[in-house]
């Protein structure tokens, strides 16, 4: 097996191309329809971030919890927390198209509505921009922090235990600190860039909602970045109690994603208080209703049927499939959550596609590129032993 | 004819089952084994299968039916209550009532099921191999059966040099584990 990734110039050339689609669709999209393309920008800029704090998100529990079934790896969600700083060039060019977002943006709207001018204080735009450089500096800070330490432990010489060990220590003091950052400004930044496009409409468990999304969806993809690489041959040691273990991940998240969809419906269904009802009133309309049922069956009910046996969650073919229900549910689940509240037109065209494949393009060359500048298996880790020979 | 029983007891996990491994590559019958927490290792060793889970899945299939249809016979077939301007067969109401009354049947039912199947009931009288078998030791019970007085011997001493710290040798004539 080689010790490193290398990008072939087969994929460096196909998402490259991606890219440009995406650039061009953006550029087109802006001109002709500019509402709708800057709906789908926060859409695809919030699916691929949410990508990448799933991987964060994995690596983090993983060091807190010090468990070693996975740290063989671990590089991977390294490579997907380098997509982060590139997210966050994209969410501060959201800037432009405030106005086109969200309606506590127009004064004129603010102006006339007590309910907005009451939530004006934390919804403006300035301290809004100020919030979003101060949520993506701490995590930059400390996914730039965590891959530095990595990185570290793989140039030590490996008979220098106490080295080593010092390392691994900090990684977990680290992740300890970083895990309740991330839960408190993840949870915020859900609630103020998608929560607050229906801006009269509030619910508290929304941000959950969205942070386990994003951990169940950052899990899938890394599962399947690890599919991928298995087939181009490297982790030859790969087992049935590893994918397993990803499996019950995938499962024992989308039954948290579907507790949480379901509270946060029944509770205002039961309700029936018109300011919270109207929210899912929008999303009961033609058009919208099937996405809505897709929602929760992607997201929940398939991946729970599919993975409930032991042979099935033991499976590629099985969790791959999974896998790609799962891609598809996250951008419907975000397309529910954003579209109804802007354009409110259901409709996939060009513009989604574009911008999505575009984007998908992006990531997979920037997490490539990242695997390919270290060795793809932490050869220094001290649980990478249990890793290697896991099994129960 | 009473039966009898080599016993080895272990105080370490490692030993535990390497002495398993040991006793089946030699064709030694392993009749039970205690252990103070679960070891899956141990349950593939043996080659154990439960059917178990597939009975639980359908236990939790017969839980949701039959509750979702004493929801609908009460609240929409036989005693029709409005209340809160809800239509009666409103299917999300029914739901955390549903998950409820699943997970109690399938615990209930499963527990039932095995308390069965191993012949569990209040009063029974259980053979005690070694009483340190509810306690913190792992313990490995051979039948000698048909075994000669040597191969007896055998599985004693290989126990003993896979670092048992006991050996017995125990006999019964009726057994119930």
């Amino acid at each position: 097996m080689k010790e490193q990734l290398t990008v072939s110039r087969n994929f460096k050339v196909v998402t490259i191309i991606l890219i440009c689609t995406g650039v061009f669709t953006f550029i087109f999209g802006l001109i002709l329809q500019p509402q709708l393309t800057w709906a789908n920008y926060l859409i695809v800029n919030y699916y691929f971030l949410s990508l990448a704090m799933g991987g964060l998100f994995f690596f983090v529990i993983q060091n807190i919890s010090q468990s070693g079934w996975a740290s063989g790896f671990q590089r991977i969600s390294e490579a997907m927390m380098s997509y982060i700083p590139f997210a966050a060039v994209f969410f501060l060019l959201l800037f432009f198209g405030l106005k086109d977002i969200y309606s506590w943006a127009h004064k004129e709207i603010v102006d006339i509505d007590p309910l907005l001018k009451h939530k004006s204080v934390f919804l403006n735009a300035p301290f809004f921009m100020i919030r979003m450089v101060v949520y993506f500096t701490l995590w930059i800070v400390f996914a730039v922090k965590l891959r530095k330490i990595s990185l570290k432990t793989d140039l030590l010489d490996s008979s220098d235990a106490s080295g080593i060990m010092k390392l691994f220590r900090r990684t977990e003091k680290y992740s300890k600190v970083f895990i309740f950052i991330l839960a408190i400004t993840f949870s915020l930044s859900a609630f103020e860039w998608i929560m607050s496009i229906d801006v009269r409409w509030y619910s508290a468990i929304f941000a959950l909602k969205n942070i386990v999304a994003a951990f169940l969806h950052g899990v899938s993809v890394l599962t399947l970045i690890i599919f991928i690489l298995y087939k181009i041959g490297y982790f030859p040691f790969l087992n049935k109690y590893h994918m397993h273990d990803f499996a019950r991940y995938i499962f024992m998240l989308s039954i948290v994603w579907g507790y949480f969809w379901f509270a946060q419906f029944m509770i205002i269904w039961y309700g029936n208080i018109p300011e919270e009802t109207g929210y899912y009133y929008l999303r009961w309309q033609t058009g919208w209703k099937i996405l809505f049922f897709c929602e929760i069956g992607l997201n929940w009910a398939l991946p729970f049927m599919l993975l409930l046996p032991v042979k099935a969650s033991r499976s590629k073919p099985v969790i791959f499939v999974v896998i790609v229900f799962l891609i598809i549910g996250q951008y419907i689940d975000l397309f529910v959550q954003v579209v109804p509240g802007i354009t409110g037109l259901s409709k996939f065209g060009w513009i989604e596609a574009g911008l999505f494949l575009g984007y998908a393009g992006l990531f997979a060359l920037i997490v490539a590129n990242a695997l390919s500048k270290a060795k793809i298996i932490p050869v220094n880790h001290p649980y990478l032993e249990e890793s290697l020979e896991h099994r129960f | 004819m009473d039966r009898i029983f080599k016993i080895g007891v272990f105080d370490e996990e490692e030993k535990f089952l390497s002495s398993i491994k040991s006793l089946q590559e030699q064709n030694f019958l392993i009749y039970d084994v205690f252990t103070p927490y679960p070891i899956h290792e141990v349950f593939h060793l043996l080659k154990r299968k439960s059917r178990l889970p597939t009975a639980a899945y359908f236990f939790g299939l017969f839980g949701i039916i039959s509750t979702l249809a004493f929801l609908y016979y009460t609240s929409v077939l036989n005693w029709p209550v409005v209340y809160g301007g809800k239509p009666f067969n409103s299917f999300p109401s029914f739901i955390v009532v549903t998950i409820i009354l699943t997970i109690l049947t399938v615990t209930i039912a499963s527990l039932a099921l095995f308390s069965y199947r191993s012949k569990l009931f209040p009063g029974r009288e259980n053979t005690i191999f070694d009483p340190r078998a509810t306690d913190d030791k792992f313990v490995i019970v051979v039948e000698t059966g048909a075994m000669d007085i040597t191969s007896i011997e055998k599985a004693g001493k290989l126990m003993n040099e896979l670092g048992a710290v006991e050996i017995i040798e125990k006999e019964f004539g009726k057994v119930n584990a």
